[in-house]
C-alpha cells in the first residue's frame, strides 16, 4: 500500500499522458494532449481534494 | 499551490492551467463549488496519470513525519487552510508538470512528502519561461 523511499522523477516527455482521456467536473471527456497542443500547460496533480 | 488565488496569473503567463484529482466528476464539481474555482478540473479515479507523471506513493514517514506536521501547522496558522475529507488513495502524493507544445516536460516538481508543494511564484516563473520559448 505504501511506497516510500525513492525520490520521485518526472518523465522527460508527456507522450504517455497525452493520449489519456479523463472526465472533467461536468463529466465531459478531455484528451490531455489537447491541453498543451497550442500553448504550454501547467498540470497540477492534487494529493486529494480539500 | 493556492489555485483560487493565482489562476489569473497563470492565464496572464500564457499557459493552460489544468488540475487533476482523484475521485469522480461529482467530487470535482463540489470541490470547484466549495473553493469558487473556475478552471479545468479533471478526475482520474484510477490514478493512471499520477503513475505516468511519476508521482510518488508515500511511505508512512512521508505522510506523518515531524517536518510534514510542522509545515501543516504553519499552513493552517498562516493561511487558514482547513484540510477536508481525504478522497482517493491516502498514500498518493501530487506534483506539478509544465509541458510545452510538442510534449516536452520542461519543468516538474513531484512531491517527496505530503507537505512538499512548490510555491506558486516558482511554478509561475517556469510557466512564463515555457511560454517565452514556445
Amino acid at each position: 500500500m505504501f511506497g516510500g523511499g525513492k525520490r520521485p522523477r518526472a518523465p522527460e516527455r508527456a507522450d504517455e499522458l497525452a493520449g489519456v482521456v479523463l472526465q472533467d467536473a461536468d463529466g465531459q471527456d478531455v484528451r490531455l494532449g489537447e491541453l498543451w497542443a497550442k500553448r504550454p500547460a501547467v498540470v497540477v496533480f492534487l494529493r486529494h481534494y480539500g | 499551490m493556492q489555485l483560487h488565488r493565482d489562476r489569473d496569473e497563470f492565464e496572464a503567463a500564457g499557459v493552460e492551467l489544468a488540475v487533476i484529482g482523484q475521485g469522480t466528476p461529482r467530487h470535482a464539481s463540489s470541490f470547484k463549488d466549495d473553493h469558487g474555482l473556475d478552471l479545468t478540473l479533471l478526475v482520474d479515479p484510477d490514478r493512471k496519470t499520477y503513475e505516468a507523471a511519476g508521482a510518488k506513493m508515500a511511505g508512512v514517514t512521508d505522510l506523518f513525519g515531524p517536518k510534514v506536521a510542522l509545515r501543516g501547522l504553519k499552513a493552517v496558522a498562516g493561511e487558514r487552510v482547513v484540510q477536508g475529507r481525504t478522497i482517493g488513495h491516502p498514500a498518493q502524493l501530487g506534483g506539478v508538470l509544465v509541458i510545452a507544445p510538442g510534449g516536452e516536460v520542461v519543468w516538474s516538481h513531484l512531491a517527496n512528502d505530503a507537505g512538499d508543494n512548490p510555491p506558486n511564484e516558482v511554478v509561475l516563473e517556469a510557466a512564463r519561461e515555457a511560454t517565452a520559448k514556445s
